[in-house]
């Protein structure tokens, strides 16, 4: 934690700093901070809040608390629906155009999504807000990266359009009891990790969960893009500041690590007829005992997986897959905003905070010492380590919209062989710059 | 009808259909055919760009790819459904329904009918499973019948990603077929089959000359129901491979969504739909016309 602080500090000066120059860009007097009241009285409102967060995941957990404490403390009822990703993903824009657009809403952080609404004027400049709570000092910079969008809807610079009260983040799960049994340490470097997957190969297992046929592998490839990248390259391909070259080093490294580790037996070449739950099962029912993904698999595993497992942060890397969770938004139809204004901030209040890090989450200010479950504290501290390099570098797919779906279809040759790794590059290349041009026109 | 009021009274009971037609079909088409004139990304008014979209459609080297995945679609949707749907109707019909009992004839072809019942999503879960590469169904049971070495990856490789969905088409399709042709065979007078047996006509030539000579309307209707279907297929390809691997399994109506909705290149997504369409119209005009030549032809 005094680690995140000591980022933090940095970041709120940094803030402090862009919030200054963002006001004087000419947002109207009627958005300063003055105008936020921080101590609504909602008597007979009610306040729509849509997300959609399993309620019984961490996030659903402290959530259903938050609302309570809302009503409790506003007098404000809440009408609270439950949407599905895919619902809200495919109709944010036409319905928060219209009236019956909720007066607050989780949604998904990114160029793609929260950025292309704020940048068609569909949600809240909330920066008035965040300076009349002090939001900032409790978001890590690169937590803050998800929470901010440029005119053209890019993320890490301007305004504030949404904010997360929590974390995600990719990292390696690992079969203790199968390391244990051929005598397998955690390994630490990159070499070491590779003569684990071989260890294993040679007693017949295929060492790694994989899924072609959805996010898994493309988040792998990017990690092995990321050992020997900086936080700058990582700019540079998320927000464009420079041009990305699929045949860097990087990249050359990472795909060819890739296509070796297949030819090695490291990974399946079933993973291209795999999706990610698949490649998840498999792990849990102990036929691969190494699987490399999100923290948003914790909780099943934790409830699914009848060995000893843990957790570490994939060896020698400064930088990994992960960000902040999903924004918390504010339609710019929203009739009740100092409501929304109030509720966010009650999401991030320590005990909100404390009791989704309890409950299996990873809560951006959560005081540490309030979390008591072992297997939480694993989780979250290695959030922290990462955090505290500022070692979150988002997701590979993020830049454009198509191209999550068109870094799987890429790897799916790669894996089939039916691509060479310079012509896998090649299409990587050609894809993104393809969506890059249709946002930055 | 009251009266003297002549025939302008029948008009009123074309008001409720045409409402509906030109709310749902035709405001929604004409709004589409517009929108692939113009550059629109959902949500601020769409941008007058001319034929931009159709200059970028025809050189659209995706987009030809998925056309002739459509092909693979119409053999497994149209050609084999309809052979194999006359070959089990008229078995059924001729055999079963004669030498044993309705009752197995009405059973089976439930049975057959079955697929067309369940709703896409549910049945592509369900062969996703059995498909899959590691502890699927099909890989377990070529393993347990000894025959391991036809294991394979079958949503997974470009080789046999498409003609997979191929053959879950045929066994959802099979069933349409198999009813329209059983109650078209009802028609067929029994009389005609007696006297070509007697004169020594074997199966194959009765089925020739009288039953596909009595149900060629029928057979017309499904081929062209089916050939649009066919184009326009969409949900097993979404539930099962969402275009892959590569891009070895899309076709236009998937291609057109992920432009819509991943993309939010709704401009670009409307001229995919609309020249879907104009594809759509014009087998549909074509079978129709041909149709109409025929039925010409035995008029006279």
């Amino acid at each position: 934690m005094r680690q995140r602080r000591i980022v933090t500090g940095g970041a709120l000066a940094l803030a402090a700093a862009l919030l200054v120059s963002a006001c004087g860009g000419g947002s109207d007097s009627a958005d300063s901070a003055e105008e936020i009241n921080t101590s609504p009285t909602g008597d007979g409102q009610t306040l729509t809040v849509w997300t959609y967060e399993d309620e019984t995941s961490a996030m659903g957990i402290a959530w259903k608390k938050a609302m309570e404490q809302f009503t409790e403390e506003t007098g404000a009822q809440v009408d609270f629906q439950l949407k599905s990703f895919e619902q809200i993903n495919a109709s944010a824009s036409q319905v928060l155009n219209s009236d019956s657009a909720p007066d607050i809403l989780e949604y998904n952080k990114g160029n793609a999504t929260s950025g292309l609404l704020s940048s068609q004027g569909l949600l809240t400049d909330l920066t008035p807000a965040v300076e009349a709570y002090g939001w900032a000092d409790k978001l890590s910079e690169s937590l803050q990266t998800t929470a901010r969008y440029s005119e053209d809807g890019v993320m890490g610079s301007g305004n504030y359009y949404g904010i997360p009260n929590y974390g995600e983040y990719v990292q390696v799960y690992y079969n203790k009891d199968l390391f244990e049994k051929y005598g397998l340490e955690v390994p630490t470097t990159l070499d070491e990790f590779t003569a684990v997957l071989q260890k294993f190969k040679d007693e017949g297992i295929t060492p790694l969960a994989e899924s072609a046929q959805e996010y898994p592998l493309g988040q792998l490839l990017y990690q092995l893009a990321l050992l020997d990248a900086d936080r700058q390259w990582v700019t540079d391909y998320q927000t464009y500041t420079a041009p990305a070259d699929f045949h860097d080093a990087s990249w050359t490294r990472a795909a060819n690590t890739l296509k070796e580790w297949v030819d090695k037996g490291f990974i399946s070449k079933n993973s291209t007829g795999q999706k990610a739950q698949d490649a998840g099962d498999a792990f849990t029912a102990g036929t691969n005992p190494i699987f490399f993904s999100g923290s948003w698999w914790y909780g099943s595993f934790t409830t699914d997986a009848k060995f000893d497992w843990g957790t570490f942060l994939f060896p020698g890397a400064k930088l990994s897959p992960g960000s902040s969770g999903n924004l918390w938004v504010v339609p710019e139809n929203s009739d009740a905003k100092d409501l929304a204004y109030k509720f966010i901030d009650i999401t991030m209040s320590p005990e909100i905070q404390n009791l989704m890090g309890n409950s299996g989450g990873i809560p951006v200010a959560a005081d540490e010492s309030a979390i008591t479950d072992e297997k939480s504290k694993e989780l979250i501290k290695n959030f922290t380590t990462l955090t505290g390099q500022d070692g979150l570098a988002f997701y590979p797919d993020w830049p454009t919209p198509t191209f999550y779906g068109e870094i799987n279809a890429a790897l799916q040759e790669l894996v089939n062989g039916t691509k060479s790794v310079d012509e896998v590059l090649t299409q990587l290349q050609t894809d993104y710059d393809k969506g890059v041009k249709e946002i930055t026109g | 009808m009251i009266k003297g009021q002549g025939r302008a009274g029948y008009w009123l009971y074309l008001v409720p259909g045409a409402i509906l037609l030109t709310v749902i079909i035709i405001v929604p088409l004409g709004w589409n055919v517009y929108l692939s004139f113009t550059k629109y990304r959902g949500i601020k008014p769409p941008e007058w760009n001319g034929l931009e979209n159709w200059k970028e459609l025809f050189h659209d080297a995706e987009f030809w790819a998925s056309f002739q995945h459509s092909i693979v679609m119409v053999v497994a949707m149209v050609v084999l459904p309809t052979v194999f749907g006359l070959i089990l109707a008229s078995l059924l019909f001729d055999l079963v329904g004669r030498r044993f009992d309705g009752k197995i004839a009405g059973l089976l072809r439930a049975v057959y009918y079955l697929p067309q019942i369940l709703p896409i999503a549910i049945a592509a879960i369900v062969v996703g499973w059995i498909l899959r590469p590691e502890d699927g169904a099909l890989n377990d049971l070529l393993d347990a019948v000894g025959l391991g070495g036809l294991q394979h990856n079958w949503l997974g490789s470009p080789d046999t990603a498409l003609l997979s969905i191929g053959a879950v088409m045929v066994w959802i399709q099979i069933g349409y077929p198999v009813v329209v042709f059983m109650s078209a065979l009802q028609r067929i007078d029994p009389q005609l089959y007696e006297a070509a047996e007697l004169d020594g006509a074997n199966w194959f030539q009765r089925f020739r000359a009288i039953t596909l000579a009595g149900i060629r309307p029928e057979i017309f209707v499904v081929v062209l129901t089916c050939t649009v279907a066919a184009l326009k297929v969409f949900g097993p390809v979404y539930a099962l491979t969402r275009g892959g691997p590569g891009t070895s399994t899309t076709v236009p109506s998937y291609y057109s969504y992920t432009e819509f909705f991943t993309a939010q290149r709704v401009g670009y997504g409307a001229t995919i739909a609309t020249a879907l369409t104009v594809v759509v119209l014009a087998v549909a005009i074509f079978f129709v016309r041909a149709q109409f030549r025929l039925v010409d032809e035995e008029a006279r």
